[in-house]
């Protein structure tokens, strides 16, 4: 593997994970209103070889928020418990946003880097053809 | 006379290993193939990935990843294969 395809490995690499980050993102916000519903939180790790790293990103094992979830007054809702209230889920719709945006823009700073890369080894092909 | 012959003969002799071709891996055929070997390799997981891709198994991006990698390969095949065939054009219209 040259240093061209390592470099297309590494952003495709990390265009995965983001994907999947916003997977992760988009499934929190769908159960924005799931009662009992914890936010899913995801690590990202390095891609080992053996003992070395390969210089590519992976999502970690995925983890919930262990915030405390919120009490929801509904007396007519089916899992009111005898005050009225029940447990709503504990995702922040803002933070979840900011996680999407945040996930679009590394997304596209590794799509750039993949067509970066790409352009530089074609440039130096270039220099072959007469 | 005789001596200055077999001098000759001997430098002669000594001078005649220079231009038969290196053996062994460091040659240029090692390398050679083992481009083609590695050339042939990202093909193969290229196509490997496009037909998981059609099925459903692999995802866009390794699809688009291996996709890349494949046509940097065979671009810098082809750019190599013309270069050879064009210098060995040159050498047949050597006039001799």
């Amino acid at each position: 593997m040259n240093a061209f395809e390592k470099a297309i490995a590494a952003a495709s690499s990390g265009m995965q994970s983001q994907a999947s980050r916003l997977r992760f993102v988009s499934e929190n916000i769908a159960n924005a209103d799931t009662p009992g519903y914890r936010r899913k939180v995801i690590s990202f790790e390095q891609v080992m070889d053996g003992p070395r790293a390969t210089g590519q990103v992976a999502v970690g094992p995925v983890t919930l928020d262990r915030s405390a979830l919120p009490r929801i007054f509904d007396p007519s809702h089916p899992l009111a418990d005898a005050q009225g209230y029940y447990q709503g889920s504990n995702v922040d719709l803002v933070v979840e946003i900011a996680d999407a945006r945040e996930a679009q823009r590394s997304y596209e700073a590794n799509l750039k880097m993949f067509e970066q890369t790409r352009q530089m080894s074609r440039a130096l092909l270039e220099l072959l053809r007469k | 006379m005789d001596i200055k012959s077999s001098l000759a003969a001997q430098n002669y002799a000594a001078t005649r290993p220079a231009t038969t071709p290196k053996a062994g891996p460091e040659g240029a055929g090692g390398t050679i193939a083992n481009f083609a070997g590695e050339f042939a390799d990202t093909l193969k997981q290229g196509e490997q990935t496009a037909i998981d891709a059609m099925v459903g198994d692999a995802d866009p991006n390794a699809l688009v990843q291996a996709l890349a990698q494949t046509e940097l390969a065979v671009e810098t095949a082809v750019t190599v294969r013309n270069k050879v065939v064009d210098a060995y054009q040159e050498i047949l219209r050597m006039p001799v």
